[in-house]
Parts: C-alpha cells; sequence; structure tokens
C-alpha cells in the first residue's frame, strides 16, 4: 500500500513538470498583455515597453520560464500584477474561502442526499421514489448561477434574512489566524462573529450543494437497490435480524463505497461551481480570483491558480484511488 | 391451412426484434422520457419557426428604451427589455441559438471524440496509450474550467464559445466509445465477419461502430444539456457571445442580473427557458440510458 501511494507520488512529477510548461505557455497565449490591462486605452509604445521590462516580459521564453520554474521550485508564485501581492499570499487567503463553502456544500449534500436516496430505495417505484429522482433531475437541470441569483434574491434581498455577499460582516473584528473564519470565530471563542460567518455560508453553499445532492441520491439509490438484492442481505433477513439492524450493518455499509467514490469526484463539479457561486455572492475565494485574473491578463496569478486547481484535481483522484483500498478488502494495490 | 402454415404465422408475429425496436417501446412506456421530448419537441418547433411563432423582431424596438422596462402584459406577455424589445419574442429567438450552441458543441465534441476514441479502442497499443493518456490530462481539468481557458485563448465570439465546449466534450466520447468499442471487438458476430474475410475500415465501420453507439447517444443527448448551461454560464462570467444584438439566454439573463429589482421578468424567462429546455434533454438522455441498458431487457 505504501509502495503503491509512493510510486503515485513519484509519477506526479513529470505531470506537474508538463504541466507547469502547459501553462506557461497558455498563460503567454492570451490576447492583450497585461500593459493592456494596467494601462487600458492609454497605453503607448513607451509606458507598454517599460512595464514589460519591469515585469521581465522582455526576455526570450525560455528565459522566463526557467526563471518561472527556479520561483516554483522555492514556492514563489511571483506576485499579481494588478495588487502587488506575492500570489502565494492571495492564495492563502483565498483558498481557505473556496475549502470552506466547499466543504460545507459538501457535507449539506451528504446529510440530505444519503437519507434522500436511501429513503427512495425502500419506497421503489412508490411516491417518494418518483418525486426524489424528479427532483435530483430538475436540480440537476438548474444552472447554479441562476439558482445562486433566485436564492439571494429571494433571502437575502426580499426576505432580509440572510447577507447577499461576503463572508463576513465588516463591523466584526475577528483575527484571521487560519483564514477558515468558522475555525477562526472558535479559536477567538467568539460565537457573535460564528452565527455571522455561518449566515454569510448557507445561501452560496446551498446553491453550490444542489448538483452533489442531486447526484448523491441518486448513487445513493441504485447502490441501495442493489445490495438490497444480494444474497447476503436475504440472509440476514432470513435469520430473523431486526430490519433496521439489516438496513445498517449489511445494506448502508456496503452502498456506501461508489457513495465514497462520488463524493471524491465531486472536487472538479466543485471547483466550477465556485467560479460562478463566488461571482454571484462575491465570495473572495480562488474561483472569482481567477475570474479577475483572466480579466486583467494577470499572468502570475493565472499561472499559480490554474496549477493550482489541477494540483488539487489530480490529488483528489489519488485520494478517492486510495480510499477504495481501505473500503473495500477486495481491492490491494501492488 | 396446415399446421405449419399456422406456425409459420405465430413464428411471424413473435420475429425478433432489434435493440432499437425494444428501446423504442421502453422509452414510449417511459412518462419522464414523453414529457421530455414533448418538452424538446417545443423547443425545436420554436426554434424552427421562430419568425412565425415570434410577435415581434428579435431586435425591433416596441417601445422607448427605459432603464425600468415594463414587466408582463396582454400585450407583451414576457415584458420588454431595456431597448424596449418584446421579451417574448427575444426568447423564442433564443431557442434557436441555444439549440445551434448545444447541436454545434456535441457535433465538435462527437466527431473528434469518436475519432480518438475508435482509433484507441479497435487498434490498441501505442495508440491506445498515446490518445487515452492525452485525454486523461484534459480530464484533469473540470470542464467548464477547461472551457473559460479556451475561450480566453481563442476570443469570445459564439463560433469560438460552440469550438471550446465541444473540445471539453472530447474526452468523455472518446472514453465512452472506446470502452464500447473494445467490448464489440472481441464478441462472436466481429469474429464471423473477420473470418468471412473483412478487414480493417469495412470491419470498424459496418460492425464495430455500428454496434457501440448506443451509449454513445445517451451521452450526446445529456453533453447537449451540459453544453446549454456551459454556454449560459460562460455569458454569465462575462465570456460569452459579445455581439449584443444576439438573443442569448445565458446573456439576456447575464446582463439583467444585476438589478433583480426592477427587471425580475428579465432574468427569470430566460432562466426559466434554459431550465426547461436541459430539463427536457435530461429526461431523454434519462429515459434513453434506460431504454438503450441491455441488461434490463425482459
Amino acid at each position: 500500500m505504501i509502495k503503491y501511494i509512493v510510486r503515485r507520488l513519484v509519477l506526479l512529477v513529470p505531470i506537474l513538470f508538463g504541466l507547469s510548461l502547459l501553462v506557461f505557455v497558455y498563460v503567454r497565449s492570451l490576447p492583450g498583455g497585461p500593459e493592456i490591462a494596467l494601462l487600458g486605452e492609454r497605453a503607448t509604445e513607451q509606458s507598454s515597453e517599460a512595464i514589460r521590462k519591469d515585469l521581465g516580459l522582455d526576455q526570450p521564453l525560455p528565459v522566463q520560464y526557467g526563471r518561472y520554474l527556479k520561483n516554483l521550485a522555492s514556492g514563489n508564485f511571483g506576485s499579481s500584477i494588478i495588487t502587488r501581492q506575492p500570489v502565494m499570499d492571495e492564495l492563502k487567503q483565498r483558498f481557505p474561502a473556496t475549502v470552506e463553502l466547499g466543504i460545507t456544500a459538501i457535507l449539506i449534500a451528504l446529510i440530505l442526499g444519503i437519507p434522500l436516496g436511501f429513503l427512495a430505495a425502500k419506497r421503489y417505484q412508490g411516491f417518494l421514489d418518483h418525486a426524489s429522482l424528479g427532483a435530483s433531475l430538475i436540480g440537476i437541470s438548474f444552472p447554479i448561477f441562476f439558482l445562486a441569483l433566485i436564492l439571494k434574491w429571494i433571502f437575502a434581498v426580499k426576505l432580509g434574512w440572510l447577507p447577499s455577499f461576503g463572508r463576513i460582516d465588516a463591523t466584526i473584528d475577528l483575527p484571521h489566524p487560519t483564514n477558515f473564519y468558522l475555525l477562526d470565530a472558535i479559536i477567538d471563542t467568539n460565537w457573535k462573529a460564528f452565527v455571522d460567518v455561518l449566515k454569510h455560508l448557507i445561501l452560496p453553499a446551498i446553491a453550490l450543494a444542489t448538483i452533489p445532492l442531486a447526484i448523491i441520491a441518486r448513487i445513493t439509490r441504485a447502490a441501495v437497490l442493489e445490495v438490497t438484492n444480494e444474497d447476503y442481505v436475504r440472509t440476514a433477513r432470513a435469520k430473523g435480524l431486526d430490519p433496521s439492524v439489516v438496513d445498517r450493518r449489511h445494506v448502508m455499509k456496503n452502498a456506501m463505497l461508489p457513495v465514497v467514490t462520488v463524493i471524491g469526484l465531486q472536487t472538479g463539479l466543485i471547483l466550477t461551481g465556485a467560479v460562478l457561486t463566488e461571482t454571484v455572492f462575491a465570495w473572495p475565494g480562488v474561483g472569482s480570483w481567477m475570474l479577475n485574473a483572466i480579466r486583467n491578463a494577470d499572468y502570475a496569478v493565472l499561472q499559480g491558480g490554474i496549477l493550482f486547481f489541477a494540483l488539487i484535481t489530480i490529488f483528489s483522484s489519488l485520494l478517492v484511488d486510495i480510499s477504495y483500498a481501505f473500503l473495500n478488502p477486495r481491492i490491494r494495490y501492488q | 391451412m396446415s399446421i405449419l402454415e399456422a406456425e409459420a404465422l405465430e413464428l411471424e408475429i413473435e420475429h425478433p426484434s432489434g435493440l432499437w425496436r425494444d428501446a423504442f417501446d421502453r422509452l414510449r412506456r417511459n412518462p419522464g422520457a414523453i414529457i421530455g421530448a414533448v418538452i424538446v419537441a417545443l423547443f425545436l418547433f420554436l426554434a424552427v419557426f421562430a419568425s412565425v411563432a415570434a410577435p415581434f423582431g428579435q431586435n425591433e424596438r416596441v417601445t422607448a428604451p427605459t432603464s425600468t422596462p415594463d414587466g408582463p402584459s396582454s400585450e407583451h406577455r414576457f415584458g420588454v427589455d431595456k431597448q424596449g424589445r418584446d421579451y417574448l419574442s427575444r426568447i423564442i429567438f433564443g431557442a434557436r441559438l441555444s439549440l445551434l450552441v448545444g447541436i454545434v458543441s456535441v457535433a465538435v465534441g462527437l466527431s473528434l471524440g469518436l475519432l480518438f476514441g475508435a482509433m484507441a479502442g479497435y487498434f490498441g497499443g501505442w495508440l491506445d496509450t498515446a490518445i487515452m493518456r492525452v485525454m486523461d490530462i484534459l480530464l484533469a481539468f473540470p470542464g467548464f474550467l477547461l472551457a473559460i481557458g479556451l475561450v480566453t485563448a481563442l476570443g469570445p465570439g459564439l463560433w469560438q464559445i460552440m469550438l471550446a465546449v465541444g473540445i471539453t466534450n472530447v474526452p468523455q466520447f472518446a472514453r465512452v466509445l472506446r470502452s464500447s468499442v473494445i467490448a464489440q471487438r472481441e464478441s462472436d458476430y466481429v469474429l464471423a465477419a473477420r473470418s468471412l474475410g473483412a478487414r480493417g475500415r469495412r470491419l470498424l465501420l459496418r460492425h464495430v461502430l455500428p454496434n457501440s453507439l448506443a451509449p454513445v447517444i445517451v451521452q450526446a443527448t445529456l453533453a447537449m444539456a451540459t453544453a446549454i448551461i456551459d454556454v449560459a454560464g460562460l455569458s454569465y462570467v462575462g465570456l460569452g457571445p459579445n455581439d449584443p444584438s444576439l438573443p442569448e439566454w445565458g446573456k439576456m439573463l447575464a446582463d439583467s442580473a444585476a438589478r433583480l429589482e426592477t427587471g425580475t421578468h428579465l432574468v427569470l424567462f430566460p432562466g426559466f427557458a434554459i431550465v426547461l429546455s436541459v430539463l427536457g434533454l435530461n429526461l431523454i438522455g434519462d429515459g434513453l440510458r434506460e431504454a438503450l441498458d441491455p441488461r434490463l431487457k425482459s
């Protein structure tokens, strides 16, 4: 097992190397340079040249790539040309924002999706089954930004129950040792801040949770239906075991394997959804950061951000593969 | 009538039905698929006959431009937009665009995906490895993010957007077709055709491909739904088609998203047009998946 993990990690090196080259070439192929973004219409030949020189963009591409790799190796992702802040520092602030939102969304999807899928399977072909299948299809058919806009309009603007943008009220003073605001509030034992952060999280997390919720409910339903027909479940019932014990110990335990896999595969969906959700709710996470970087041709941020996104996707698929082995004793990696 | 003749009649009645006939019968009995088909047929009708079905032209001014456009009325059932255009007409003409987006981007993804998937699956070996590793790299990026990246590089025109969304579909199609082709390649009827002297291209095009298509058709229906959502999303983040006269639903929604207060109808109508058309395609795709699943054959 450890040998397998080590081998997978070693294999990551050439992939990351290729990826960094790909990202570097891609970013430089984008139309409009950073000087256009910085100077806009006022860009003159002279001022553009000065900025390109200042940013080291006047040097040959291989030299630029070499310098980029050297910096990367020392953990230096460069600085944003717009804010002049190191990309790593911005990432440290923005990544926790996206993770906090993503984890909350996944939790909502699990807490609602697994019981819903289980009940649908128990009432196979019944009203609840048809209703939840229909609802999940409608959920999948909603563009996430449209759902986010509707939620924001009803619950933030019309009813005024929840805040409509940001992570925390501007008047609340909270130190941020981790940048996970919920954790920060607990560390500071500031319960007023905790409640406020939670309120800010609810709407974007619900918007982000819909599609994973629909998928998890469908997978759970299918898995429970399949396991229910297995011989060992019939045996457990035949020997007079309490039905709730059969459900818990035999059905659910075995039905969870595909569900766990699907959770791992949600990472991509969450990242995609984060770009749109963060835009609607002005959530200061990685998604909205990347979009701004695209609009401003912010090379350093784009390079760092894309590499980071790819890293997360690659690591999460590695985690899925490893969790297979832990959950299913029939699979053993050599 | 002799006994043999009677038996022959019975045989005729019970003639073996093929996969497609069975699938169609199952599809007809699936209420979800019927609802989906009706929805998609309605949008198809509106798209084809938009100039007849729409009460006004897509860029025809019916009132003066205003910052507080009127909502639905008996004259303009979906209200008017800020430029004073009839919104119902724009939604109807938008069906044309959404359909175009769905069809073109799936055609791009499908043709490239079919090519790569069939080659990888049929020839195997190093070609298979090379093609599928490239597909894996493409799959490492979530589809919508890849589309954002491609549109940024290609520029914000309608055709560039369809191309970008189409390319994000290539790996899925290639994967689905590859596994399907591998399964068919070893089957008895392919062996039979091979022993009769069929070779290479003829074997692939006449025997293997037609029998590998079922999962691809399901995937294509679902991909069309995703394409409509992705293009709307690109419009929403400001990477949509840059022509303001185009009645693209995602763009219409995005243009008014900031002022939900004054122009609720400007956001809700295109939004629900997207939801409804995508739901229709998803219902058909779901029904097809069940209908074409040979394990469910009774």
